[in-house]
């Protein structure tokens, strides 16, 4: 399963076409690819707020997990933050069952992130990892990759426990 | 271009606490940003000062890994060490603290180690840049595994090659009176 990541290496924004279609003109040759750089048809992602759902890629037992409450932000959760969640699906035999209240770390978020160089971060998928009140995590393993926005964050933890870090 | 780089990330990290290592830079970046303000190489703690810590706490169990492959970018040395209580791995990681303070004694802007965990005695992680220590008690290190984890990770390469071998069709044994019926 692919869950690849894009960083777009400058940061293009979304206000491109309208006005400024001199200097774009020049960039895109074709129609096809002015349709495919046009704001209006790239899918303009968001926070991770309440009923988001998740998913678990630690080995707690849940599968798919819906945000209740992100715990910073008045807009919801971005990448590397801490969220309350439900779990709505789980493993039979894994630590955490059906209808638990958790705690969880985004690991990755399909909405950029801008890192402090200039270039922006994101994934394919929405995807968690459950850990206690004390930030400890539940599972053993983390798995997919994981990106360094972690390591600011205080989560040096999951980092280690991941597989792959991006 | 370095020096807007520094500039931005003086801005945005203040260095008041912990190790505020920007994602986005890499190593020599950020160790030519620290050859301009010479007190930020006295912070990080060198293996040997570790390892005396360690020895003196009493810590059980330390092992040093280099982790070459997956977290190789972000790190050179892993330790892990073992207390024997929560109590014991809480002053694990102020001994490392301390040691960090101690050592950078005469400077008016202390930069520390950041710590995760410690108000819960179980899994304590002391991130100082490139030496990432690691203070667990003995149910954490069993329930985490760190050891394997980061062992089974050099030898990936090893299973395939059972994996093709395990996929080989053997021929049953015919040991019954009749002649083996060919398929056409």
């Amino acid at each position: 399963m692919a869950s690849g990541f894009a960083s777009k290496w400058s940061k293009v924004g979304r206000q491109l076409l309208g006005g400024v279609g001199n200097n774009f003109s020049g960039l895109l040759s074709t129609s096809h690819e002015i349709t495919c750089g046009n704001p209006l048809f790239q899918q303009q992602r968001t926070f991770i707020q309440m009923r988001t759902v998740l998913k678990v890629v630690d080995n707690s037992g849940a599968k798919k997990v819906m945000c209740i409450q992100a715990l910073k932000g008045k807009k919801g959760a971005r990448l590397g933050d801490t969220i309350v969640a439900s779990v709505k699906e789980a493993h039979p035999n894994g630590k955490v069952k059906k209808g638990k209240v958790v705690y969880g770390v985004v690991v990755r978020a399909a909405m950029q992130r801008g890192r402090c160089d200039g270039s922006e971060v994101k994934f394919d998928d929405n995807a968690v990892v459950l850990v206690d009140k004390q930030g400890q995590p539940i599972g053993t393993r983390v798995f997919g990759p994981v990106p360094h926005e972690l390591r600011k964050k205080k989560h040096v933890k999951i980092l280690t426990l991941a597989e792959h870090i991006a | 271009m370095w020096a807007a780089l520094r500039s931005r990330s003086s801005s945005l990290h203040p260095w008041k606490q912990g190790i505020a290592v920007p994602p986005g830079l890499n190593p020599t970046a950020f160790y030519s940003s620290s050859f301009t303000t010479a007190t930020t190489n006295k912070a990080f703690l060198s293996l040997q000062e570790i390892e005396k810590v360690l020895n003196d706490v009493r810590a059980d169990d330390v092992k040093v890994l280099s982790v070459p492959n997956v977290h190789a970018d972000w790190a050179d040395y892993v330790v892990l060490a073992t207390g024997r209580s929560t109590w014991h791995v809480k002053n694990i990681a102020q001994a490392l603290i301390h040691k960090a303070k101690q050592k950078q004694k005469g400077v008016d802007r202390k930069v520390l180690p950041s710590v995760e965990g410690q108000e819960e005695g179980k899994w304590i992680v002391i991130d100082s840049g490139k030496i990432i220590v690691h203070a667990l008690d003995e149910k954490a290190r069993e329930y985490y595994n760190l050891e394997g984890l980061w062992t089974t990770e050099t030898s990936q390469k090893e299973p395939n090659l059972e994996l093709e071998k395990a996929f080989v069709k053997i021929r049953p044994k015919n040991n019954s009176k009749k002649p083996v019926q060919k398929v056409a």
